[in-house]
């Protein structure tokens, strides 16, 4: 095989593979569900969009409402709640309008790209909630030491500082376990598309 | 279209040209099941992208197109594959001791090398071996002519001292 030109005809002369179908094979398989990766990002990211809110139905909502108004939070938190509804419908729309373009038809670069793409939709929504998780667990912790019921309880020599580096760094943790697990399920599904897209994209061939 | 109708003309020309996926199958897979599995994937894309398809390239251009983004983007490889490192050490044992001119066993060999290249040099490779237009590989692919051509040439040298270690 010194020839690599030589293979053409080799490969034009190659016979039927050994697996052939009929059409009713062919039929059946038309009614079989696919098992593409796209399907699965689908069904994963529709599970990340819904689960980080699902927390609300295992919540009790009147001692919640009593905690709120305890420290005055109510405003707030109808605040936060509002802009999270407006931007959970913004994030999927996004995430719909690119999933849309995701067609087999399309070149390659273009559907890794589009694939990519509709996966970083669900990326940046799970930055915006460790976000808004991070900044309302500090204005609950900033609330709540200073109400005067806390005040009053703490006992004499309790250091502030101390209890303020504690909760920050329960904080933090909480939420870079929940960063972790997203960050393996997302390269867990893309690390195939993205070494090829970069195998496509390498700016040195250009 | 009656949908029956459409799947039967569907089916038909499948049938007519299903060595085109049954080469990409080949390339991308390294068993039977595999093998079938990607088959019925590809299958399956080609025929939600058919109602769409309008004959303004050949049928067998936009199943190549459709069996690529399958094999490359859309398909995950069930655990039982090997790993290509294993079947290139095959490659090169089977070379060793069992290598003879015959044309099954030259392209099985064939095969095996193209299974041990990356994804988009598996495609490069096939559509070489095609004797496809640089032109038709850019949009295949969706890159530039220039950037297919460094690609290939690659591919092609990778290819040859796979074969001729």
């Amino acid at each position: 095989m010194e020839n690599l030109d030589s293979l053409k005809d080799l490969w034009k002369n190659q016979g039927e593979s050994k697996i052939r179908y009929s059409q009713d094979d062919i039929h059946k398989m038309v009614q079989q569900k696919s098992s593409s990766i796209v399907k699965w990002i689908l069904i994963i990211s529709l599970l990340e969009f819904i689960l980080p809110n699902l927390i609300f139905l295992f919540t009790d909502f009147e001692s919640t409402r009593k905690f709120f108004e305890e420290y005055g939070l109510s405003n707030t938190m109808n605040i936060y709640s509002a802009v999270h509804i407006v931007v959970i419908i913004a994030f999927i729309y996004l995430f719909y309008k690119n999933y849309r373009n995701i067609s087999a038809e399309s070149s390659v670069k273009i559907l890794l790209a589009n694939i990519i793409k509709t996966r970083r939709t669900v990326k940046y929504y799970i930055y915006y909630n460790l976000t808004i998780m991070g900044i309302i667990g500090l204005h609950m912790f900033y609330a709540a030491y200073n109400s005067v019921s806390f005040q009053h309880n703490l006992e004499a020599g309790s250091s502030m500082l101390m209890i303020w580096v504690v909760s920050i760094v329960l904080l933090c943790l909480a939420l870079l376990i929940f960063w972790l697990f997203y960050k393996i399920l997302y390269g867990f599904f893309l690390r195939k598309l993205k070494r090829n897209y970069a195998a496509l994209s390498n700016r040195d061939d250009l | 279209m009656v949908t029956k109708e459409l799947e039967q003309k569907f089916a038909k020309e499948l049938e007519q040209h299903q060595s085109i996926i049954h080469k990409v199958c080949r390339s991308y897979t390294n068993n039977e099941a595999a093998h079938k599995d990607l088959f019925q994937e590809i299958t399956i894309q080609l025929w939600k992208a058919y109602p769409k398809f309008r004959g303004e390239s050949k049928f067998s251009t936009w199943m190549y197109r459709v069996a690529f983004n399958t094999a490359i983007s859309l398909y995950r490889k069930k655990k039982r594959n090997v790993e290509t490192t294993q079947i290139y050490d095959n490659l090169k044992e089977l070379e060793y001791h069992d290598y003879d001119d015959s044309i099954d066993k030259q392209l099985k060999l064939l095969y095996k090398a193209i299974y041990s290249l990356n994804d988009i040099e598996k495609a490069l490779a096939l559509m070489y071996l095609e004797d496809k237009s640089y032109k038709e590989i850019s949009k295949t692919l969706g890159i530039s002519e220039v950037n297919a051509r460094v690609k290939m040439n690659r591919t092609k040298t990778k290819l040859k001292n796979i074969l001729n270690p």
